[in-house]
Formats: C-alpha cells, structure tokens, sequence
C-alpha cells in the first residue's frame, strides 16, 4: 500500500549498511506516520536589546518545545529550552528532525525534558538527523539527559554541526548500556546504536567526521580498549575557537579513577575545530557530573562563566 | 612469487616506515595496569585491529583501488577523508609521518610513476596531508599487489605493532604474543569481508578507553615509544 507522507522532512538511513537487517515495516503504525515523524526547529537571535531570545519555534509531535525560559543563575541572560517528547521513548519506525540555529552572537542552552528512552523493537528503526547551525560569534550549549537503549533497541542518529570560526558549541552525548537495573539487569542487550557527527564550515571545508556503531551482537564491547568492565560512555564534542580550545584543553586533566571506576580524556578535532572529551563509567550520575562540570569549563572559556549547579532532580 | 617477495618486504618490521616505533596507547594503557597480562594484551590488541579494520585498513583498500584505475582525485580525498576521522593530534601526526616516509621510499622504488611524485608534491606543498593508509595503497597497487594482500599487510602491521612494543612494557613472552599473533591473524579475513565494502560513510570506530588512553600519554610525560 501506498504511503502518504505529510510535509515533514525525510529522515531515511535505509541506504546505511549497520541498518539493513532492520528494514521491515512496523506491524503498528508504519514508518514515519504522523505521530511518529517529529520535528523540531529552534532559532535564536539578539532582539532589538542585544537580548538572546528564541525567535523561531516550529515543531511537530511527538516532540515539544513550549518557551525559552531564563532560569540560568549564573548566565540569567541565557535562553534555556528543555526538549520534551510526547510519545515517551523512541519505537520502531519513528525519525525526528531537529535543526537548531544560532544567528549572529545569540546564545543558548538546551537540554531534554528527562533520558531519551530507545525502547525495545521488533521491526524496523529509530532515526534522527540534527542539524545544528552557528553563525559569527554564536554560542549553544546542547547538553541532554542521557540515552538509554533497551533490549533490542536500532537507533542511528547523523549530526551535522556547521559553525563560523569564531562560533562555539558544547554538544553532550551520554549513552547508558542499558536497563541497568531493569529485571535482572540489561546491559548491552540492544541491536544497534550508530552514531555519526559532522563538523563543517559555512563555505563547506569539512572538518571532522567522528561514526561509531556499537553493534553487541558483534562481541568485542567488553574488550580492554572497547567499553572494558564500563557500562556508561559520554561523549562530548566542543567546537570553538582556538583560542578558547587551548584554554579548555590546558585546564581538563584525563584521568582514571579506579576507585570510583571513571575515567576521561580529551584530545584535538582535527583541522583545528575544537575538542573531543570523552568519560566511562559504571553510573550515570558521576558521567553527568563530570560532562557539566568540563561543560561548565567551556563556558567559562567562552563566556567568562561557569555553568550553576545542576538542580538536585535532574 | 616475485609479489609475494614484495608482500614480505613492505610486511616486514624492518621495512623504515617506523610502523614498528608506535604503541598506540599500550604504554600508558601497561603503566594504568588496564593492560597487564597476555590476556588483556590480546583484548588490547584485538580492539585496536578492529578500530584500524574499519577506518585506515578501509582508507587503504579505497586509495588501492584509486590508485589501480590512476584516479589521481580519488586519492586525494580518501587522503583527506581519512585525516578528517582522526580524532587525536598523536595519531594524525604517526599518520601523515609514516605516510610522507612511505612515499619518499616509493618514488625510489617505482621511478617514473607519475601518481606517487604527484602525491609527494602535493604532501611537501600541504595540498594533502600524506596519510599512511593512502601511501601503502598506492605502494601495493604499484608493486601488483592485490587488496586482499594490501588488507593482511596492513592489519598484520597494525597487529604486530603493539605486540612488539608489549614485549617492552608488559610481563609477557615471546610465546605469547606469537600466540595472540596466530590468532587475531585468523580474524583478518572475516574483518576484510566487512571492510572491502565500505565507503568513507561507512568508516567507524569505537574504542573510547583506548581514546583515553591516548589522552592520558598525549598529556603525560612518560614516553618510551614515539606514540
């Protein structure tokens, strides 16, 4: 039977080699059928009175964004948006969209609602194309709650990142291995994550590409040099200007904690375009304060600011 | 059998690439204990074979095939492509070091080919950066080597490259890397069979203990090998 696609963007990863077994329509509703193709459009830019606020707001169910609000202590002039998704976790057949844009020196910070549940699927994928534009002198702090995949989950997700050279950007990614504590536990019990991030800029020179598919059926995860006796891995990707990396990357020491059982590390993007840091650990707690707290290092880098305490719920 | 003399050769650890003179990250991954028997030294191992399968062992397999049909564009931008992955400073740097050294060595072997004194051209002039990857797939494709060959070198180098420098750093013997040698050796093919038909889209890796590691000894002072 035909499909009738409303107007929303394609999202199609069907042509990715790591996603061809999970090609099969969805017994339930089919693929990106309304409901299950969301999007979403942020645009943020100085008003009249050099204040940063969210200019453009489109979205599209199940993905909700409402207000930018300024509860910032420590930045109040920062437009601070939580993404929030009416579906609850991602299904299979569901592909979202989110294009943020930050015009000309405007700054933001957005996060999510609560963890971005991939659940448990039977036929087909989730996917998810962001695009995320920085023009001159732009600053995004995009740090979500983290990823949780349950058994079975398929998700692939491509982000492009183009940013002017004198733009900044702190981009988080904490991937649980599972329903830790679910049953009997469930870790790294998913199909498929494939992960990929792009960095470019405005005339389109490429800068760096960074893809990695955690594929458990593979074996291998486990490995010393993989994920280890680890279960939680963050990732994040910082692009700013070198002036500002070189400050950040002087003040972030790597480390492994054995008594805590965490470690981190960072390194150069290639071609100049920023910094990678990248931590391991057991729980998702210690992961996420040690992201806000290197997040809050680029801040201070960039702004002259550090990020405020984390409220106690999150 | 003149191609296998050749294979042998371009094999071999005393070939002056300096292949043999990185760890990747063993030293400090041996200092932190993470690394600190045969058994780990072979997981060590297995993961960074299975990083370098679907990323330079990939890059290779594309400037090969580059090279064979004298598609002079199409090295150049795996040589870009490749660098574009690369997410350590350490790493680009063994990368286009070994990469330069290969091409100055091939212009010696193959004088008068037009593609590897173009591509040396344009490393000396920073017009591309001169990846390892890149420079051993025109090599083998000079000397008639085919893919198959060009992979199971390329992996074997990567393989026996942190096994050897193990014998410096960790409490292992000679049995035991040639052990784990023997081994992760009989996985290349399976690993070949996934590589040879990727594309620059399909380049991955995911080793991030490996990638801190890597972090730790490019911030650290320790250093016993180059990387």
């Amino acid at each position: 039977m035909e499909r009738y696609y409303s107007d929303s963007p394609k999202v199609d990863f069907d042509h990715a080699p790591e996603m061809a077994p999970y090609l099969e329509q969805p017994d339930a509703m089919y693929v990106g059928c309304p409901g299950k193709h969301g999007y979403l459009n942020l645009g943020f830019e100085l008003d009249a009175d050099g204040k940063s606020i969210m200019r453009e707001l489109d979205r599209r169910a199940p993905l909700i964004v409402q207000q930018e609000l300024y509860f910032d202590e420590a930045m109040p002039e920062m437009p601070c948006v939580y993404i929030l998704s009416s579906g609850g976790p991602n299904v299979d057949g569901d592909r979202y969209v989110q294009n943020f844009t930050v015009h000309k020196n405007a700054f933001a910070h957005i996060s999510t609602g609560a963890a971005t549940k991939l659940a448990e699927m039977r036929r087909n994928y989730s996917g998810m194309i962001q695009k995320i534009v920085l023009e001159e002198g732009a600053y995004l702090e995009y740090l979500p709650e983290p990823v949780i995949p349950c058994r079975h989950t398929r998700f692939i997700c491509d982000t492009e990142i183009t940013a002017h050279p004198t733009a900044s950007l702190v981009y988080s990614e904490v991937y649980m291995g599972g329903r830790k504590y679910y049953n009997d536990g469930e870790m790294f019990e998913f199909d498929i994550l494939s992960v990929t991030t792009r960095g470019q800029r405005p005339d389109g020179e490429q800068l760096f590409r960074e893809k990695f598919i955690i594929d458990p059926r593979r074996g291998g995860l486990r490995l010393t040099g993989v994920m280890d006796s680890y279960d939680v891995f963050a990732n994040v990707v910082v692009v700013a200007p070198p002036e500002s990396a070189d400050i950040i990357y002087e003040s972030t020491e790597p480390f492994i904690d054995r008594e805590k059982h965490l470690a981190a590390g960072i390194t150069h993007l290639p071609n100049g375009a920023g910094l990678l840091y990248k931590v391991l650990g057991t729980e998702p707690g210690p992961v996420k304060a040690l992201v806000r707290e290197f997040a809050s290092g680029v801040r201070q880098a960039v702004k002259g600011r550090p990020l405020p305490k984390e409220f106690p719920w999150r | 059998m003149d191609t296998v003399m050749h294979l042998l050769q371009f094999t071999d650890s005393t070939f002056p690439v300096g292949t043999f003179s990185f760890s990747n990250g063993l030293e400090t991954a041996a200092y932190e204990r993470v690394v600190h028997d045969a058994r780990t030294l072979e997981e060590y191992t297995r993961a960074v074979a299975m990083q370098a399968a679907f990323s330079d062992g990939v890059a290779a397999l594309l400037a090969h095939r580059a090279a064979l049909t004298g598609d002079y564009e199409a090295v150049v931008k795996t040589d870009r492509q490749i660098m574009l992955f690369k997410m350590n400073d350490e790493a680009r740097m063994m990368l286009q070091r070994m990469g330069k050294k290969l091409a100055e060595l091939g212009i010696r072997l193959f004088p008068g080919n037009e593609l590897i004194a173009r591509w040396l051209k344009d490393i000396e002039a920073g017009i591309t950066p001169g990846s390892y990857p890149v420079a051993q797939g025109i090599v083998f494709a000079l000397a008639g080597l085919n893919e198959e060959q060009l992979y199971a070198s390329h992996q074997y180098g990567v393989i026996n490259m942190v096994l050897s420098a193990a014998l410096r750093c960790v409490r292992v013997s000679h049995y035991d890397t040639q052990e784990s040698l023997f081994r992760l050796s009989a996985e290349v093919p399976a690993l070949y069979e996934r590589a040879r038909t990727m594309t620059f889209e399909d380049m991955n890796s995911f080793v991030p203990q490996m990638d801190i590691m890597a972090s730790l000894h490019e911030k650290g002072n320790m250093r016993m090998f180059m990387n």
